[in-house]
């Protein structure tokens, strides 16, 4: 809970429950939202929904713009926010099995619980389906700990690794995601509509 | 009547977020920019500023000198001349115009040692603590009144007077026994060889005494 924790505006205890109560209110909104079914998610691949493309892109876009104003106008210390570090083989090869598990189960990790909830079966598969994996890891995983612990690359940025100024790239990425939307919007129309 | 009107405006309701987020964002680029602070905030400066707590003393440094502490790392922040005339042993020197390159960079902004800078008095080491401080270097310390008081009290230090405490005596002696280990010559420390040398000099004669020997006895009951 960002600063408000650590300086003790809310004592420390209130962490696990806060963190329950978030937990709580982002799966009722996955949920409603219609988050939990896998024709929904699925349909990215196929391109007859773009949901959830413009549901992550926009998320990602306003936390972004949001975070800049505040640092502009010093709520908040950029320079003090935790930027996950880059393995970069590692987080390539995983995300390309991360995807491969989408298209084909059709739900992310966060999804699949979200569907285990309402009771769906082939969510449970699923979830099954990540602890075998989780455990084929952990057993493999002096097998697999060069490439998870190499090609490390720091706390680094796209800014960093581009060198662009940030606020034109904050400018920049939300062109691109306006033009996303609208290119897959363009290919929605395009394909058979599917009612699920 | 409503429905059909509404309709029509929420056909663009996309095309308006769209510009929305064009806007804002567009907006964040032409902010006028203002150089941000680099390092602490100026608040936490100025309460580390006011602290004394940075100072060190020299008698510490020179117990630190004499036992060879290797957690410290003494930097003399003078120019280069006055560093060649003199300075503390082993001290490292980074003059005040040189402080933020690249090269000391890594004796500075490091947290292995306890760094101490000095200079003639602690004026020029305040500011090179002050410069480093911002930067939220980490470990700095100042020598107390520079390489003036360190002449002052560990290389000459004042005599206590008679009407003076004992702890200022035994002051005193630690300091002079500091500044013997610096390579001061005390003249009693002359004398006192002299006396030495003189003690040698005289060849005591040894005269032997005869024991005079027991006379057996003689005679008896």
């Amino acid at each position: 809970m960002g600063p408000l924790i650590p300086n003790g505006i809310i004592p420390e205890e209130w962490n696990s429950i806060i963190a329950i109560l978030i937990g709580i209110f982002f799966g009722f909104v996955l949920e409603s939202s219609g988050f939990s079914s896998s024709r929904k998610l699925a349909g990215v691949f196929y391109g007859y929904d773009f949901a959830v493309l413009k549901v992550f892109f926009t998320a990602a876009l306003v936390a972004m713009i949001g975070i800049f104003y505040m640092d502009y106008l010093g709520y908040v210390d950029m320079t003090q926010l935790y930027v996950h570090p880059t393995y970069l083989w590692g987080a390539i090869i995983g995300g390309v099995i991360m995807g491969l598990g989408f298209v084909a189960g059709g739900f992310c990790p966060g999804t699949s619980l979200c569907a285990v909830a309402i009771g769906k079966i082939d969510a449970i598969v699923y979830v099954i389906g990540i602890m075998i994996g989780v455990f084929i890891f952990s057993e493999l995983f002096d097998f697999f700990q060069p490439l998870y612990e190499g090609y490390f690359y720091g706390n680094i940025t796209l800014m960093d690794t581009f060198g662009v100024d940030p606020y034109w790239f904050v400018f920049i990425f939300s062109l691109i995601a306006i033009l996303a939307f609208v290119f897959s919007d363009f290919i929605r129309k395009k394909t058979k509509k599917i009612f699920y | 009547m409503v429905n059909r009107k509404f309709a029509k405006v929420s056909r663009f309701r996309y095309f308006a977020l769209a510009c929305l987020l064009i806007l804002i964002s567009g907006g964040l680029v032409l902010l006028p920019k203002y150089q941000k602070h680099e390092g602490i905030k100026s608040e936490e400066l100025l309460s580390n500023v006011i602290s004394p707590e940075r100072y060190i003393s020299t008698d510490q440094v020179a117990s630190i000198i004499i036992n060879q502490d290797p957690s410290y790392l003494l930097i003399d922040v003078r120019d280069e001349e006055s560093y060649n005339k003199y300075s503390l042993p082993n001290a490292v020197n980074i003059p005040l115009k040189n402080l933020l390159d690249e090269n000391s960079e890594a004796y500075l902004n490091q947290d292995e040692y306890d760094v101490v800078l000095f200079s003639n008095d602690n004026f020029t080491a305040d500011q090179a603590w002050i410069l480093c401080n911002r930067l939220d270097y980490k470990n700095l310390r100042v020598l107390e009144g520079g390489i003036n008081n360190w002449f002052n009290t560990i290389i000459n230090p004042a005599k206590p007077t008679e009407n003076m405490a004992a702890m200022d005596f035994e002051l005193y002696s630690t300091r002079k026994a500091a500044s013997m280990f610096f390579g001061v010559v005390y003249p009693e420390q002359v004398k006192k060889q002299q006396v030495v040398v003189k003690k040698v000099a005289p060849k005591k004669v040894v005269v032997p005494v005869k024991k005079k020997k027991k006379m057996p006895a003689e005679g008896g009951c």
